[in-house]
């Protein structure tokens, strides 16, 4: 594997630093390859037979495609919906309920979940001990002997951390590589106006907790299952729209197939209830050609070059 | 079976250590290390796991698992400054694992500690909030090892797991679990020492503390495994956490010269 095939955590212009450090853990060729090989191998399951990738996959920006909820280990359903995996290093918490405040941390969650991959952690750093060819490609990683928790996380993370998703053609509008058509200008514009204070640009989240009134009760508690808070009820990190044309379907538990079933929430759906996000009260009205003209630019912030990498495809060079 | 010392033994140590706190103050960083042994008790009897206890309130309760982290050592000096047990980041040093049903992990050092006279010594019981939000642990840190939460990513600072006919889940179970990032669930604990510890090139001592569990119960909150058979979440497990903190006390505490310790772990 050559040098210039492993990637390296760059923060493109005009974004804030990320908030996972690679100084504790650095990118090396030989420890992405072995992030890489884990997040696709279902070793790291019970029975051997899902993989991190196995709800991951990169033609959808590593989301789940077409499942509502995840679907793991003996084809049981989980209760929240895949989110892509891109720009993660940026994120100060993980998952919807913002419950894992670590990207090293994360693969814990699905490992030991019983209806994801259903096995623990000491399990598989058992197996991986056992195996015939991880105990080199972990010497080969960090240099010296020994299979143990804190590299198997920290080899997923040099992979899930430099997955960064920075070239849509939005993107290279910004950078002024690409001019945008007067529709997709005026659904920026309106993107802008309506979406932007939870949606943040550059990420497209400002990794706050809302509640973008999905339901009047909501039957998942979200962020307050994590805070002990009443006022969290309902409340789930608002989720980048990067790759958004791709990760369908969405909201917390995947209940809209499409974009424009999301706008039909906004602008005539939102429930009300009393930890519904004041701005968003009232709903968000849209005439027929903002709804166009907001889909198209929600379009833009799909990433070609991203799913086509084959640095982070399960069969590479 | 922990050889408990008697009263008048405990009056000896004391006096012993009195002899000592006149003695010269050190100036090397270096030293000789504490050793810090841990009893669990219940009342004035050893705790035995499967064994049946009562409340103050008539409740009955059996441990069948018991597990702590306590970090964060520091001991008092007779002028108020203190002596900050050292932690690293590379490893799990200074982070203490205590379970049960493994006599090993009631057993441990701290340290190396200067020379001087030490009035008192404070603990955490469970880990620090920089440690709890750093990333991947080795050692007693290591997040295989179970004391690790995946639904609210951080280490499970104090595990009680038993049972109680008055519990309302299912077999009864009693499960009492402190962790979690927001509002940190660690307790500090500060222990006065009766008499002020010396530590010399050639002495130091040990400490033996009892962990007290019918304060689990009975303690800062009175907990009744009828109306809360468990405690998880962030709430209930504050309660747990205030009690947890409270177990703990000094038995006594005994000389240990350098040869003692050299055959100790
Ligand atoms: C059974 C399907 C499934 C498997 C297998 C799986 N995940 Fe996930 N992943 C999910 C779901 C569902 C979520 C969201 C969970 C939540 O928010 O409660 C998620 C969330 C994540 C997140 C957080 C993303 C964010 O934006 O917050 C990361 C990172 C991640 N997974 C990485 C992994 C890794 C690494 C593995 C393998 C060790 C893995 N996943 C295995 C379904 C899965
Ligand atoms: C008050 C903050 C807020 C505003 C304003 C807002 N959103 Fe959201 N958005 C959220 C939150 C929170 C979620 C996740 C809700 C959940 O799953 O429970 C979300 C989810 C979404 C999703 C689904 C993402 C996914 O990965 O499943 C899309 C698409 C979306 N919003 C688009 C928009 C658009 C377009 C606008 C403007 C019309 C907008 N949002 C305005 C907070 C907001």
């Amino acid at each position: 594997m050559t040098a210039h095939s492993t990637p390296r955590l760059q923060v493109p212009e005009g974004w804030p630093a990320p908030r996972y450090d690679f100084a504790g853990n650095p990118v090396t060729s030989a420890g992405f390859a072995l992030g890489r090989r884990l997040f696709y191998d279902p070793i790291l399951s019970r029975d051997g037979s899902v993989a991190c990738g196995s709800c991951h996959q990169q033609f959808a920006a590593f989301a789940h495609l077409d499942h509502r909820v995840s679907h793991g280990i003996g084809g049981v359903n989980g209760k929240r919906n895949t989110p892509g995996l891109f720009n993660l290093a940026w994120q100060p918490e993980l998952m919807w309920d913002g419950s894992v405040h670590h990207l090293e941390l994360q693969p814990v969650a699905p490992m030991s979940n019983p209806v994801e991959m259903g096995g623990s952690l000491a399990l598989a750093v058992d197996k991986l001990r056992r195996d015939a060819r991880y105990p080199e490609l972990f010497a080969e990683a960090f240099g010296s002997p020994g299979v143990d928790s804190q590299r198997l996380l920290r080899a997923l993370a040099q992979f899930t951390g430099t997955l960064v998703s920075a070239d849509s053609r939005y993107d290279r509008f910004v950078e002024g590589k690409e001019a945008f058509t007067p529709q997709e200008r005026d659904g920026l514009d309106l993107f802008r106006e309506r979406c932007a204070s939870c949606h943040r640009e550059p990420l497209f989240t400002d990794f706050s907790y809302r509640n973008n009134g999905l339901d009047a009760a909501p039957r998942d508690a979200g962020r307050a299952v994590i805070s002990g808070r009443d006022e969290d009820r309902g409340r789930f990190r608002v989720p980048s729209l990067r790759n958004i044309a791709l990760t369908a379907p969405y909201m917390h538990d995947g209940r809209y197939d499409s974009l424009e079933q999301v706008l039909d929430h906004y602008s005539g759906g939102v429930q009300p209830s009393p930890t519904l996000d004041p701005s968003l009260a009232g709903g968000v009205p849209l005439s027929p050609d903002q709804r166009s003209a907001l889909l198209i630019f929600l379009d833009t912030l799909t990433d070609e070059s991203f799913i086509h990498d084959r640095r982070f495809a399960e069969t590479h060079d | 079976m922990k050889n408990r010392m008697n009263l008048a033994a405990r009056h000896l140590a004391a006096a012993w250590l009195l002899l000592l706190a006149g003695c010269g103050q050190g100036t090397a960083q270096g030293g000789l290390p504490l050793r810090i042994e841990i009893s669990h008790v219940v009342g004035e009897a050893p705790l035995r796991l499967g064994d049946s206890y009562k409340t103050g309130a008539g409740d009955s309760w059996s441990a069948e698992r018991l597990r702590y982290y306590l970090s964060n050592f520091r001991l008092r000096r007779a002028d108020s400054t203190w002596f900050v047990n050292p932690q690293s980041a590379d490893s799990s040093r200074g982070y203490f694992l205590v379970d049960e049903a493994d006599a090993a992990s009631k057993q441990f050092q701290i340290g190396p500690i200067p020379e001087g006279t030490y009035s008192g010594i404070e603990f955490l019981v469970g880990v620090d909030t920089a440690r709890n939000g750093a990333g991947a642990q080795t050692g007693t840190l290591d997040p295989a090892r179970g004391m690790f939460w995946t639904w609210n990513t951080g280490y499970i600072f104090f595990q009680f797991e038993g049972h109680s006919p008055q519990s309302s889940d299912g077999e009864h179970a009693l499960t009492y679990h402190t962790g979690g990032g927001a509002d940190s669930p660690a307790r500090s604990v500060f222990l006065q020492f009766q008499t002020p510890v010396q530590v010399t090139a050639d002495n130091s001592a040990e400490l033996h503390l009892y962990a007290d569990l019918s304060r689990l119960f009975d303690g800062a909150h009175a907990l009744r495994p009828a109306t809360m058979p468990t405690a998880m979440d962030p709430k209930a497990s504050a309660e747990v956490a205030d009690n947890s903190a409270g177990l703990f006390r000094i038995d006594h505490i005994h000389k240990l010269p350098k040869a003692g310790l050299a055959q100790g772990r």
